[in-house]
């Protein structure tokens, strides 16, 4: 089955991670409403720039597009949808996750303890309706564009208003945005990295009408049952579009024209504690048989210097293997080695443990445990629990041994159904693991490990080699969650609707 | 009243079937129940506890008195009846992706039974039949099916290790403690309280546990 998606009513940040675009530098902004009528307005100046996701002018693609400087999206909490004056009707076709905000969602989420929301930046104490962002190539680009966003909100005539309250590099509170960019090495090249040195961003799901699906769907689809890998079906990231359920998805709200080729968006501030981290790794490296590296691989599912697969490079010796084939391979056959594999050779975690961040977070065929054909398809448990993943890192690490610099990452996950899948990996199969046969044991890396009751993970051996598996103890919590909320991300015929004042359900 | 007791989600479903076609459902249980390799998929899923379907003839609901009014039922009634962990809501999906041919044989010839996918139909049937459990009670609130099971297999494997190497050399001994570990590493999982099955569940469980002091 192919699909051609309509990419000129798509927001671009759906389809495209800008980071992998040489988009280097971003700001987020967000906003409230005060008047409907002007902040609609509002809405629709910003409409005019909003970045779809057309294909742009590439050596080798039909010269339609040139790629802009800087990109600019635009999303709604549900309370800045009612501010904006969607009729009832509307309003009430959202899902619950989305009418409560991220916020009221913290029992659920595990925003407890230094991750509660009365811990977060002061701009979560505002009333949120409107997240921006802008993408840039470089910095002029980014103010530029940044400049022009403030003039639309003066010029708005106090319709809306640019909220303060982020928290920035040098100790300030009250920033009125928030920056993010990559990160650089000593010479200054830009990096996938994030601060604890992983790489990140590596197997975003691959979805039925995306372009050169044959070449990336390996490993980042759905793995079918002769070992083969499909896309998934649009619905489970684009409302309007038929789902792995074989239906429209239920969250969209009425009528069709505003939830079509919209999505909803997960935004996360993590701040990440480098000090403790360091301290965690070095600590831990001590009583365990191999590298410090490869103990951090163990937890990611994949190495930090190069994003190796840890199942396929599962220690010292296996991964200088890897890494000369790697070398010797072509740019495809680099993705390739990053992305194609699954865990049926290590069914028993020997290899990439239950609890690795990877494997956590998309098991592939892994649930079926080996029980040769016992579900429908390998990935009947896995399947409707993917998200799309955006987002950069943000601040710089001053001080290595320290938490309390200002550095971590802007999360962003991208899903047709909030409950369903982002906050079902996040609850379930980061700080939770039943399905995973670890009871209680969190993921290391994401989880909310409680300082009082340090928790612990096994990192598998293989079974019969009379070896004792590792323990991972006292684990401390090496993320925490500093704001964020869900949001609706419309395509351009909704914002025009909305911006109008023309969204009408009967 | 939740469906809710500690990890477990208790689930009543009755649905009526024709009479004249309860033999084929029985047919399939007993097959099922002869050929375990049919019930692969559901014994994979481990978040169960167990599953149970019965069929209940016309005129077989109990009768306990002979005051009590006789019922004329058009229909015979399948029981299915379930314990596992997490809720229909949050598991649904995975019941339905994993075994849905399972869930179709099971549930044929039911009245109005929509079959597993399309999804909502099917979820909404569930619901429609689902008879809310009214008291529950949970031994073990914090142990998953995965725990219970775990557990028997420590329980089982430390008595042997101590009876085989109990007096053995400190190095034997050493040996056979590592070959233990290795024999129970995917049975070392905390047990610690639930995640929070729903918002309003927790909300009643926070409610009930004010009321115990």
């Amino acid at each position: 089955m192919t699909k051609d998606l309509d990419l000129t009513d798509i927001q671009g940040n759906i389809i495209k991670a800008y980071g992998a675009y040489n988009y280097q530098k971003a700001r987020y902004l967000f906003l409230r409403v005060n008047n409907g009528d002007k902040g609609r307005k509002f809405v629709g100046a910003i409409t005019a720039k909003v970045t779809t996701a057309i294909s742009w002018n590439k050596s080798g693609n039909d010269p339609t597009v040139e790629k802009p400087t800087a990109t600019t999206n635009i999303a709604f909490t549900y309370v800045g949808l009612k501010a904006l004056e969607l009729p009832t009707a509307s309003l009430r076709g959202f899902p619950e996750d989305f009418m409560m905000g991220m916020a009221k969602r913290k029992d659920i989420l595990g925003d407890d303890g230094p991750s509660a929301p009365e811990n977060w930046d002061n701009i979560w104490k505002e009333r949120v309706h409107i997240w921006m962002s802008i993408n840039a190539l470089n910095t002029e680009a980014l103010i530029e564009r940044y400049n022009w966003v403030v003039q639309q909100v003066e010029a708005s005539g106090g319709g809306v208003t640019l909220l303060t309250g982020h928290r920035g590099d040098n100790g300030e509170d009250d920033l009125p945005y928030q920056e993010a960019s990559v990160l650089y090495d000593e010479s200054g090249e830009s990096t996938p990295k994030e601060h604890f040195g992983f790489t990140d961003g590596i197997g975003d799901p691959v979805f039925e009408g995306q372009t050169n699906i044959a070449a990336r769907v390996l490993g980042r689809g759905k793995l079918m049952r002769d070992g083969s890998w499909a896309p998934l079906a649009t619905g489970e990231f684009l409302l309007g579009h038929v789902d792995e359920a074989m239906e429209y998805p239920k969250t969209s709200p009425s009528p069709t024209l505003l939830a079509r080729n919209g999505t909803y968006m997960v935004y996360r501030k993590l701040h990440e504690n480098v000090g403790t981290f360091n301290r965690f790794l070095d600590e831990q490296s001590k009583s365990f048989p191999g590298s410090k590296e490869m103990l951090a691989a163990k937890l990611a599912g994949r190495w930090r210097d190069n994003g190796a697969p840890v199942v396929k490079a599962p220690d010292d010796a296996s991964k200088a293997e890897w890494d000369k084939a790697f070398e010797a391979t072509d740019f495809a056959g680099k993705k390739r080695m990053l992305t194609d594999f699954n865990y049926n050779d290590d069914i028993h975690g020997a290899k990439c443990p239950y609890s690795a961040h990877l494997r956590r977070i998309n098991p592939r065929g892994s649930l079926e445990y080996g029980v040769t054909d016992a579900y429908e398809t390998p990935g009947a448990l896995v399947n409707r629990r993917r998200i799309l993943r955006r987002g950069l890192p943000y601040g710089s690490v001053k001080d290595a041994t320290r938490d309390d610099g200002n550095h971590g990452i802007i999360f962003m996950a991208l899903n047709a159904d909030i409950q369903r899948q982002f906050e079902f990996v996040q609850q379930q199969w980061i700080n939770y693991a039943n399905d995973f046969k670890e009871g209680n044991d969190k993921e290391v890396l994401l989880g909310n490990h409680d300082a009082q009751h340090p928790g612990k993970v096994v990192l598998q051996v293989e079974p019969g080699s009379g070896k004792p598996p590792h323990f991972v103890n006292n684990i401390p919590r090496l993320v925490e969650t500093r704001g964020g909320d869900y949001f609706f991300v419309p395509s351009i015929t909704a914002l025009k609707l909305i911006a109008a004042g023309m969204v009408d359900p009967t | 009243m939740s469906n809710i007791a500690g990890k477990a989600y208790a689930m009543n479903v009755i649905t009526p079937i024709r009479w004249y076609t309860t033999w084929t459902n029985k047919l399939f249980f007993k097959a099922a129940t002869l050929l375990p390799s049919t019930l692969k998929g559901l014994q994979t899923l481990s978040l169960i506890h167990y599953a149970r379907w019965v069929i209940i003839p016309r005129n077989g609901f109990p009768h306990l008195d002979s005051s009590q009014p006789k019922e004329d039922l058009h229909y015979a009634y399948m029981l299915f009846f379930s314990n596992f962990n997490g809720s229909w809501d949050q598991y649904v999906d995975s019941f339905t992706f994993a075994i849905p041919s399972g869930l179709d044989l099971f549930w044929k010839w039911n009245v109005r039974y929509p079959k597993s996918v399309p999804l909502t139909p099917f979820h909404n049937y569930i619901r429609h039949n689902q008879i809310d459990t009214a008291h529950y009670y949970n031994a073990y609130p914090m142990a998953a099916s995965n725990d219970v099971k775990s557990a028997q297999k420590i329980k089982k494997a430390l008595i042997n290790f101590n009876a085989k190497s109990s007096d053995k050399s400190p190095e034997d001994f050493l040996q056979d403690y590592y070959q233990l570990l290795n024999d129970l590493q995917h049975h070392f999982g905390d047990m610690k309280p639930t995640p929070i099955v729903s918002l309003s569940s927790y909300e009643v469980k926070k409610r009930y546990e004010q009321t115990q002091f």
